[in-house]
């Protein structure tokens, strides 16, 4: 790719994990695949039905697995395959995230989007804006120190990719 | 007072109305009261009334110990009334099951619990029956309901998250807090499912976080503020901070306050499709 | 061994102690509670409290800890166990009932198998106890064979004979060499120290516990004295001598940890079985287990009550269920 050779040495690389419904981001993201769109390799998709099924444990163990950054993107409002999934997930996530920052974490490691099946290019925007905030912000360092007793979140990203017992 | 909380519980005994009368009695030392379940009229005089009647009772609803005594009389607080809507429109409980005796309160705790600094509720706003004389309940605006927050959310985010993560780790798992909340009726918590172990069960600080996030989320737009978690906390996490956090950011974002009306929607389990999305991208 | 340690030498004490490379662990306040931790100078020290909020357990048996590390890949399994998890520490100004806990879970954590963990942690940590100047409506160590100034358990015994002034006296050998180390900061008792001990009124006669409780597994006192209990485990967290457990594997499909962590008796799960059934199903059940446990099988097993009446889990019982009242009203009962 051809922004691996602008990258400056010891650059730090976010992992981000990406909760997307199945029927619009998911289709967006494909999109920009076939579309051949570039766009900067941090991020593992995890896809799931409706973001109206994303409960807020999977963001926290998301973390608790070592991601810097979330983000959690669905159809726009009308547009739910399932009708309603994404009002009910925007509820959600209006107290869930004033919550997490409350708690010291900061909002710009977890973000929301609406994203279409035809929005390929929206999607590239979307993640190369969350990729250089949270490369901005650094590795998630004070979660990850959580970790002391349990298992190392160092080395590969094995952040929320179904490994869990 | 007294007196006429015991005729009243006396006669609901007597006439058969209820099987059971869940009440305070007295504690084990005077600034303590105890819960007592009164099922024969001649042991009305075990209940009692003062300033340090600050639990919420409702939490009896749930277990299955004090269920199988039979229909009860319960002795509420105005705050504690509002549980009772919420456990009304959870499907909790039928309205038929379960006789409200309604107490008008002044403030409990000592020094006073900052739950009724700023009550709105000093007359239940359910009963079957009401003890004391009636008293108005007054709108409290807006900032000074949550003006206990203030001084946290102005924190920068590392002090945040110091603070929070001093006062997590002295979490030691023992779920007073769930086990005392009325709301918290799950047979089986969240955190005691292990396939997949959603959350570490260690207190350690990873599990300690998202144990005090989840418990807390799980009550956004539902808890009434009865503070009982806080108060039962062996380790003195002021966790009432985060309910009220996110009361705040419900009736901020929905325009909701839990166990006022038993006809309104409850906020979790509905939308509006001008909600706010301002930080959606 | 006895000695006299002035109030204005804790300063000394504890700086020396550091020298000395040990870890201080003493009451210290923080908002409404009073807790065992490590501090750094003696004026993080607070010694106006009847009892720490947490009990000296911790520091032998933590809430929470890894007792092995492992990697799996295709071929094989390795596997790491913890070390340095004994420090060499004093703990300053616990209480005697909490002292003497240490010699009653010694029984059980060397029982059928050595646990390291617990052994070796005795063998690092020095108790130096000071005796109870007050007490509250809680305490009851008199009514279980203790004293508010009981050497049992600890290395070093304070008690307070003046305002400032507090008599030394060492109760094993370690206490002692520890006294010889610090040396400097004793000075020589007087001749007859006029003792400063709390009164803890005697509340029941452990000997009519027993042998009602041989009788009584069913009985209805079980049922109505814990209707109001709500299931949490406070009582038996907070407790000196509750030392249930739970072993479990925190991992991801290449590494994990096995941790132990603190498990209570009065948790729903606690006897839940796969099937679905539980011998335990209600609380009364999980109550009697309590109290069974801790003035019946211990006493059968070990010869010694699982109890030492400090009274925690009756002040932190969100429902205000009081344990000495629980046996008094066996006492009354045995009467009958």
């Amino acid at each position: 790719m051809s922004k691996a050779e602008a990258k400056p040495e010891n650059q730090f690389e976010p992992k981000i994990i990406a909760f997307l419904c199945n029927w619009c981001t998911y289709a967006g993201a494909d999109l920009a695949g076939t579309g051949r769109k570039e766009y900067q390799a941090n991020v593992r998709i995890i896809k799931l039905p409706c973001t109206g099924g994303i409960d807020p444990l999977f963001l926290i163990k998301a973390f608790e697995r070592g991601a810097d950054g979330i983000l959690v993107s669905g159809c726009h409002p009308g547009d739910c395959h399932y009708n309603s999934g994404n009002y009910h997930a925007r509820r959600r996530w209006n107290v869930f995230r004033p919550l997490l920052e409350f708690c010291g974490i900061n909002p710009d490691r977890i973000q929301f989007s609406w994203i279409s099946a035809a929005e390929g290019g929206k999607w590239v925007e979307t993640i190369n804006g969350i990729v250089d905030a949270v490369r901005e912000l650094g590795p998630f360092e004070s979660y990850q120190k959580l970790n002391t007793i349990g298992p190392e979140t160092t080395g590969e990203a094995t952040a929320a990719s179904g490994e869990t017992g | 007072m007294i007196e006429e909380l015991r005729k009243k519980a006396e006669e609901l005994l007597k006439n058969d109305t209820v099987k059971v009368v869940f009440g305070y009695g007295e504690g084990s030392v005077p600034e303590r009261t105890r819960p007592v379940f009164i099922t024969k009229p001649e042991d009305v005089n075990k209940l009692t009334w003062n300033k340090y009647c600050v639990y919420n009772l409702t939490t009896y609803l749930k277990r299955q110990e004090t269920r199988k005594l039979g229909k009860p009389a319960i002795i509420v607080k105005g705050c504690d009334a509002r549980t009772i809507i919420v456990l009304l429109k959870e499907c909790q409980i039928k309205r038929e099951d379960v006789y409200i005796l309604g107490v008008t309160c002044d403030g409990v705790g000592d020094p006073l619990a900052t739950k009724c600094e700023s009550c709105d509720v000093h007359t239940p706003r359910i009963y079957d029956d009401l003890v004391g004389e009636k008293k108005e309940n007054k709108e409290v605006p807006f900032e000074e309901r949550y003006a206990e927050l203030d001084e946290y959310e102005k924190l920068g985010e590392k002090e945040k998250w110091e603070f929070w993560q001093k006062q997590f780790s002295k979490c030691i798992k023992c779920y007073a807090c769930s086990n005392m909340c009325p709301l918290c009726f799950c047979d089986r918590c969240i955190v005691e499912k292990n396939q997949p172990q959603w959350i570490d069960s260690s207190a350690h600080a990873r599990g300690n976080l998202s144990w005090n996030v989840t418990r807390a989320y799980h009550l956004a737009g539902r808890c009434i503020n009865c503070e009982e978690c806080q108060r039962v906390c062996p380790v003195d996490i002021p966790l009432n901070l985060l309910n009220k956090k996110l009361a705040k950011e419900a009736e901020k974002n929905f325009d909701y306050r839990p166990g006022y009306s038993v006809d309104d929607e409850l906020a979790m389990s509905t939308y509006k499709e001008e909600d706010s999305q301002e930080f959606f991208k | 061994m006895e000695k006299l340690l002035n109030k204005n030498k804790f300063d000394t004490l504890i700086a020396g102690l550091k020298k000395q490379g040990y870890k201080t662990v003493a009451p210290k306040k923080d908002n409404r509670l009073v807790t065992l931790e490590e501090v750094q100078d003696a004026s993080e020290i607070s010694l106006d409290h009847v009892i720490t909020n947490n009990s000296i357990k911790e520091f032998f048996f933590p809430k929470t800890e890894k007792i092995l590390s492992y990697t799996l890949d295709k071929n094989k399994v390795e596997m790491e166990e913890p070390k340095g998890f004994a420090v060499k520490s004093v703990i300053f100004g616990t209480r005697p009932c909490d002292a003497f806990s240490l010699p009653v879970m010694d029984k059980v954590f060397n029982w059928d198998c050595s646990d390291k963990f617990w052994v070796e942690r005795r063998e690092a940590i020095t108790i130096v106890t000071i005796s109870c100047d007050k007490s509250d409506s809680y305490c009851f160590c008199t009514s279980v064979g203790l004293a508010p100034d009981a050497k049992q358990g600890s290395d070093v015994l304070l008690t307070k004979i003046s305002n400032d002034e507090y008599l030394v006296e060492t109760v094993t050998e370690k206490g002692e060499n520890l006294v010889k180390e610090m040396e400097s900061v004793f000075s020589d008792p007087p001749g007859t120290p006029d003792r400063q001990v709390a009164t803890v009124e005697e509340k029941f006669d452990l000997k009519k516990i027993k042998p009602w409780l041989d009788d009584n597994f069913e009985h209805d006192v079980w049922d109505e004295f814990s209707n109001k209990c709500i299931g949490c485990g406070a009582c038996t967290f907070v407790c000196p001598t509750c030392h249930c457990f739970d072993i479990v594997d925190e991992c991801t499909m290449t590494k994990g940890d096995r941790v132990k962590n603190w498990d209570g008796c009065q948790f729903t799960m606690f006897t839940m079985h796969t099937s679905g059934h539980n011998p335990r199903s209600t609380q009364g059940m999980r109550w009697r287990q309590r109290i069974m446990h801790k003035f019946k099988y211990y006493v059968e097993k070990f010869d010694s009550t699982l109890c030492v009446g400090c009274g925690r889990c009756s002040r932190v019982c969100p429902a205000d269920m009081n344990i000495s009242e629980m046996l008094e009203l066996i006492e009354t009962e045995a009467g009958k």
